[in-house]
């Protein structure tokens, strides 16, 4: 009894620290933050007040001026997501399926190092490429495709840019697992049953991938969401997303409960708009599973498992 | 396998453009660091003036000072903190594996920006409401909201590498009769060394770039140096920010580079390490 009891006393001592840790600098503020919601701003001096409890602040950042901006930051993320996953799924594809084995590890390298490089930095180095100064301003205002070369930075375009630009590697390090993990015999075995290459990629690649499409996806979609570097740097007055906002009401406007309850909205909206994504992308795989088993059901073998293995070995 | 279809051909060619892409901005930072001018932006003839410039501005020294200092004693207290809960999950599971894996889940996928907001008034509360004079000190702060995310990074790579190894190692030496702290000191930990050395060089190149949180933490006199790039983007952007900048990401691909070599020679997946973290 005493032997078992101190074997199992270490492995709860070895997790506290971090816990508490965790709880008093994460789990703590954050719950006072949820508090602050309910408040007021008390006057031109004070930050916050919950004298007087209220769901006014929620009615605050949802009244028009504030919630453009939401709708704004919902739109430019679920753009950029998409973006992200179009730009990302050939390139993974291709890294995890039709480059020779050992170049790949390269190449996922190659992936990550903008990713651990300043996230800051390499923003700051889409404005020395998109200011007006560059040579892409000059170069797309000579062929007409802007008007003046200020239109280029400062602009919604310019952050939608800059997201893509910063969450591409958290799309494309998923896929690339998800499409290695692929067993190439089951692409094999629908070309042997007569599927050509686009039917065999829809129908049995890109579903068998379906966790890292999802993976990617969250990954990607929830720090946009947030984001509030690329905003800042590339966006200016027009650019604005709710980070900015949040960040004002703390910084500027000193007004904590207004601030609070802006979070706990961005953050109540990127997890509705998770759970959706999620379940659309399961529904569209099972819609697609349902047909291809129609399909299969309509060729004579009943298991297409085992004639692929046979057609490996041979 | 290969046949050189047209597919392949404009998937290849694709696969190239991302490259391009992801790695355009990085290039044009390090070009544009040995830029004459005045401005960042505006290209005014090749000069090393932007290098010698940090050794005479004080304060790009003293916020890349900060950044540095931050940056070692934040790797160290996530590496120590995130080792022992690693281990603990790997070796000890148990009710509490659930919740607390659901703990590190929303450390790592909440927004940095929520974090910021969130110790901001808490540290606020700390240091002025219950007089908890350190949480006023800006080392302090940023210290503290660096470790977070760290933490739970350091976490999930020692748990990987625990899970990978066979615990029939401590279970022998619990046979010898060691004690259980003993084990852990002598058996467990040298086990967990490289994963340790791992966690803690990405926790520290985490703590160097990391720029929201200590934003908004920020306390003047102790401003990081991604904060003081962060506000030269209002004021105007210097050549030497892009000078830093190129010699800190040197520094951080040759952090990166020892920790894949660690990694490699401790047997673990350094890919699937990174995309953990």
């Amino acid at each position: 009894m005493r032997d078992r009891a101190a074997r199992r006393l270490p492995g709860f001592v070895l997790a506290v620290p971090a816990w508490l840790w965790l709880t008093v600098f994460f789990v703590v503020p954050f719950l006072q933050v949820a508090w602050f919601s309910f408040g007021e701003k008390p006057g031109m001096f004070g930050t916050h007040s919950n004298a007087v409890m209220s769901l006014d602040r929620y009615a605050e950042a949802f009244s028009p001026t504030f919630f453009t901006i939401f709708r704004a930051t919902l739109w430019m993320s679920v753009l950029g997501t998409v973006a992200c996953l179009l730009v990302a799924l050939p390139a993974a594809y291709f890294m995890a399926l039709k480059v020779p084995a050992h170049r790949r590890g390269l190449l996922v390298a190659l992936v990550m190092v903008p990713y651990w490089t300043s996230f800051l930095i390499r923003t700051i180095g889409w404005k020395v490429i998109l200011s007006s100064e560059g040579a892409l301003a000059g170069f797309m205002t000579d062929v007409g495709l802007v008007g003046d070369p200020h239109d280029l930075l400062n602009t919604r375009g310019a952050v939608l840019l800059g997201l893509i630009y910063n969450y591409l590697p958290l799309m494309i390090l998923p896929l690339y697992v998800a499409f290695d993990r692929v067993d190439n015999a089951l692409g094999e075995a629908s070309k042997d049953l007569g599927a050509g290459r686009v039917r065999t990629f829809f129908q049995v690649t890109l579903p068998l991938a379906r966790p890292g499409i999802i993976a990617g996806v969250v990954l990607v979609f929830i720090p946009m969401m947030g984001d509030y570097v690329t905003p800042a740097v590339l966006g200016g007055a027009k650019g604005t997303m709710v980070g900015s906002l949040i960040a004002s009401q703390f910084l500027t406007a000193q007004n904590w409960a207004l601030g609070s309850a802006m979070a706990v909205v961005l953050i109540l909206l990127t997890m509705v708009v998770v759970v959706l994504a999620i379940a659309l992308l399961w529904g569209v795989g099972w819609l697609v599973h349902r047909r291809t088993e129609l399909v299969v059901g309509t060729v004579p073998p009943p298991d297409p498992r085992l004639p692929t293995k046979e057609v490996v070995t041979a | 396998m290969s046949r050189p279809s047209g597919t392949n051909l404009a998937l290849g060619v694709w696969t190239t453009l991302v490259f391009v892409f992801l790695f355009a901005p990085i290039i044009v930072i390090a070009v544009y660091s040995f830029n004459g001018g005045r401005l960042l932006t505006a290209w005014d003839g090749f000069s090393l003036h932007p290098f010698t410039a940090i050794v005479e501005r004080p304060t790009v020294r003293h916020t890349v000072a900060v950044s540095l200092q931050t940056a070692v004693v934040a790797a160290i207290l996530a590496s120590a903190l995130g080792t022992l809960a690693g281990m603990a999950m790997a070796r000890f599971p148990g009710r509490w594996t659930g919740p607390f894996t659901l703990l590190l889940l929303l450390v790592s996928v909440t927004p940095e920006i929520v974090d910021g907001i969130a110790l901001l008034p808490w540290f606020v509360t700390l240091g002025q409401d219950w007089s908890l004079v350190p949480f006023n000190n800006g080392y302090v702060r940023l210290i503290i909201g660096h470790s977070l995310f760290a933490t739970a990074v350091v976490t999930y790579i020692v748990r990987a590498r625990l899970v990978g190894l066979d615990a029939s190692l401590e279970e022998a030496s619990a046979d010898l009769y060691a004690r259980p702290i003993p084990t852990f000191f002598k058996v467990t930990l040298p086990l967990v060394g490289p994963a340790v050395l791992a966690g803690g060089l990405l926790a520290f190149t985490l703590s160097l770039d990391n720029t929201v949180i200590s934003s908004f933490i920020n306390v003047s006199g102790t401003t990081s140096w991604p904060v003081y790039v962060l506000s030269s983007v209002r004021s105007g952007l210097k050549p030497e920010i892009a000078a830093v900048s190129t010699i800190l990401l040197v520094f951080t691909l040759l952090v990166l580079g020892l920790v894949a070599r660690v990694l490699k020679r401790s047997g673990s997946s350094v890919t699937d390490t990174m995309a953990v973290a």
